[in-house]
């Protein structure tokens, strides 16, 4: 009888530890799409954190007196594992109803989201640059509004090019490595190349391998194609400035805070990994010589575009409006001016006028590259990355570390198909 | 006096705390009572997860996407993926540097604050202060040291040797990576020797002394049989830990240069949040977790036999 009551009892017990554990799991994040709550997760595109909140408490405020009956949560993040946060959300079925999303996270999280198709209005479709409409396209499918664009010309320091009697500034490969024994020579670096495995290659190496003629990934997307001539030039040239120190060596493993980089002390010449606004308190405004793309055989640029994705589980109209509401060039200007973006529209009116940096800047929106949108993406990156360095840091050959990468990365690109 | 040396002498056949009869049994379910909210949130947020992560392994799951159970599949993938064995490599590797090191460098505090003596407190105290504080932070002030022009490139200088960033080369990426492990961890080893030390008879010691045993005589057949379950303890700790190596080499070398710091831990995470493979990542974290036993096995059979 004891016996009997205590099974009772653990049986009881175990019911309700399941209707617990069910219930920590069914809370609100992505639930049904009859719902009108629009959780949005967005990050400290602008850096200062009251002038974010104002920002999007006043877009919020306003969208729900346009839209009665449909409330919207914003809630801000910190860039630092936002995919870690993310996945580890979605997994749990806690993911938000839109999110702040770059080109880079669009294929990954493919399976997740509503295609843009299904809520985009076709008068916003019309509104957006060719570029920034193709930077969240996957598969012929948009996936997200683009709410702001950024591009990363050569940008050159003055002071240093001042310190050399230098008043040319160089546009081309050629023009670069020409200068950079005369700035070895007086104490400075022509460049300061990220090779560090965290940092994207969208931003560092791609630009090069673009700029060289050659491509990531195949056409079709089935291959990876950077083991082509193209790509052994880019790392060969690259790797003439980390054997001759024309670009700090710490920097091809390591990324320390901006502030204790030769960059920051004014002793690197030209970078096409940074903006305007990121050098700035370093070289002062002054001082920011804005070039067009870095070129080769082409002159490509790596650029960005942010943004908001709906996923499953949202209310898509409730969610599809508010997007729609962000993106409007008028509310989407406060998210743009404070961290120097551009608007991916048309229809916009100029953010910068009169700056003739910014406007600079901006001709190079048209010649930018977001990076390979492909569901391998990242994974080609993780075998690229470490061959990249061994090559830099003379464990191989460029080609050598090219092919074995090449090797790796069609395995996996086969994987994810 | 004869019944007390009789009972004095009587082998205690029974253990003396065993209760027994209705009032023990209601004392052993408060127990019990008391126990169960750990004993509940354990199984929710440790032992569930555990055995998730277990099943996970023969699975493709990806978040999103239907999951299919794969049997061995993962693992069969593993034995064939040259990046696993190199980040099992380096954390073997680096589990054999940073292990011993470490419990050698927190034995020598242990030794050195000891006795008490004047500022002996504040100096256990700034041992013990790598500690508590937190790792990432450390680790970015440990870039600028291990830099080209950082103050460990100076120093081997000095010494004669060649000054060049340990961070940037293949063969002194490693021992770099474990001298902050090291920092991190030895003043929390030497508490727990500290601890047992305190326990060491100091007449035992005198009486060695007496007999004109060395220094070196008296740590080996005194004080270092009685550290013998400490460690044990430590040794386990430690390894555990080292085998779970991950914020350090995020923060300073993202696992280069070439992988030559690519840890398990490392590509377990890249596995599960950069590439959403979590099928895999679960295969790889079933791998470390029987690594880590298998260990402890062993560590126990060789240090632990006595009790």
């Amino acid at each position: 009888m004891r016996r009997r009551s205590t099974t009772a009892l653990a049986l009881a017990a175990a019911l309700c530890a399941t209707a617990a554990v069910a219930g920590c799991g069914s809370g609100s994040g992505s639930g049904s799409s009859a719902k009108k709550t629009v959780s949005t997760w967005v990050y400290p595109v602008i850096n200062d954190p009251k002038a974010n909140d104002a920002y999007w408490n006043g877009l919020v405020k306003g969208f729900e007196a346009a839209n009665p009956g449909i409330t919207v949560k914003v809630s801000t993040y910190p860039w630092a594992n936002r995919d870690t946060a993310l996945t580890t959300a979605l997994s749990a079925g806690k993911g938000p109803d839109v999110a702040y999303l770059i080109p880079d996270q669009l294929p990954a999280y493919q399976r997740n989201l509503v295609p843009a198709d299904q809520w985009m209005t076709p008068a916003d479709k019309a509104a957006f640059r060719p570029s920034a409409l193709k930077a969240v396209t996957v598969g012929g499918t948009a996936l997200a509004a683009p709410v702001l664009m950024s591009s990363y010309p050569l940008l050159c320091d003055k002071k240093v090019f001042d310190a050399i009697g230098e008043t040319t500034y160089p546009t081309t490969w050629d023009q670069l490595a020409a200068l950079a024994p005369t700035l070895k020579a007086k104490g400075f670096y022509a460049t300061s190349y990220s090779g560090d495995t965290t940092a994207t290659l969208n931003m560092t190496f791609y630009p090069l391998l673009w700029q060289a003629g050659g491509d990531v990934f195949s056409a079709d997307g089935t291959k990876s194609a950077f083991a082509s001539d193209a790509g052994v030039k880019a790392l060969t040239w690259l790797k003439t400035f980390v054997d001759n120190g024309w670009t700090p060596k710490d920097l091809v493993t390591t990324t320390p805070q901006i502030e204790q980089t030769d960059l920051a002390k004014n002793k690197v010449a030209c970078t096409w990994q940074n903006t305007a606004a990121e050098v700035e308190p370093f070289w002062g405004k002054e001082n920011i010589v804005v070039g067009p793309a870095l070129g080769d055989t082409a002159a490509v640029a790596y650029g960005t575009v942010g943004t908001l994705a709906m996923f499953k589980g949202a209310n898509t109209d409730a969610a599809g409006k508010w997007i729609s509401y962000v993106a409007q060039p008028a509310n989407s200007a406060g998210l743009e001016k404070p961290g120097g973006y551009f608007s991916p529209r048309t229809d916009a009116a100029p953010l910068y006028p009169g700056d003739a940096q910014q406007e600079a800047t901006e001709k190079v929106l048209g010649s930018t590259d977001v990076g390979p949108l492909n569901k391998a993406a990242r994974d080609v990156m993780g075998v690229l990355a470490p061959q990249i360095q061994a090559a830099l840091l003379g464990k191989t050959s460029p080609k050598k570390a090219l092919d074995d990468a090449a090797q790796a990365a069609d395995q996996l690109i086969a994987r994810k198909r | 006096m004869a019944a007390v040396a009789e009972s004095r002498s009587r082998p205690r056949t029974r253990p003396q705390h065993v209760l027994r009869g209705p009032h023990a049994r209601r004392e052993a379910r408060v127990g019990l009572l008391f126990v169960a909210p750990c004993f509940l949130l354990f199984l929710a947020f440790r032992f569930g997860p555990g055995i998730a992560g277990l099943v996970l392994g023969f699975t493709d799951y990806t978040i999103g996407d239907s999951t299919h159970f794969t049997g061995l599949d993962n693992f069969q993938r593993m034995v064939h993926d040259p990046l696993f064995w190199s980040s099992l490599r380096v954390t073997v590797v680096y589990s054999v540097i940073a292990v011993p090191f470490t419990i050698a460098a927190s034995l020598g505090l242990a030794l050195l604050t000891r006795r008490a003596f004047r500022g002996s407190r504040l100096f256990r105290s700034v041992f013990f202060l790598p500690v508590v504080t937190s790792l990432i932070l450390a680790s970015t002030v440990f870039i600028w040291i291990f830099s080209t022009k950082g103050p460990w490139s100076s120093l081997m200088g000095l010494l004669g040797l060649p000054e060049q960033s340990w961070l940037t080369d293949s063969a002194l990426v490693l021992p770099a990576l474990a001298l902050v492990g090291i920092w991190s961890r030895c003043g929390y080893g030497m508490l727990i020797l500290l601890a047992r030390l305190q326990d060491v008879p100091r007449e035992l010691e005198e009486a060695a002394l007496m007999d004109g045993a060395g220094p070196f005589q008296r740590f080996r057949h005194i004080v270092a049989p009685q550290l013998k379950p400490a460690f044990f303890f430590l040794a386990v700790i430690e390894t555990t830990n080292s085998f779970q190596i991950f914020d350090a080499i995020y923060v300073m070398t993202g696992g280069g240069p070439a992988n030559a710091s690519y840890s398990l831990v490392y590509q377990l995470y890249d596995a599960g949040f950069k590439y959403s493979d979590l099928g895999y990542a679960s295969a790889l974290g079933c791998v470390l977790f029987v690594m880590t036993v298998v260990v402890a096995l062993v560590q126990r059979m060789v240090l632990g036999r006595e009790k």
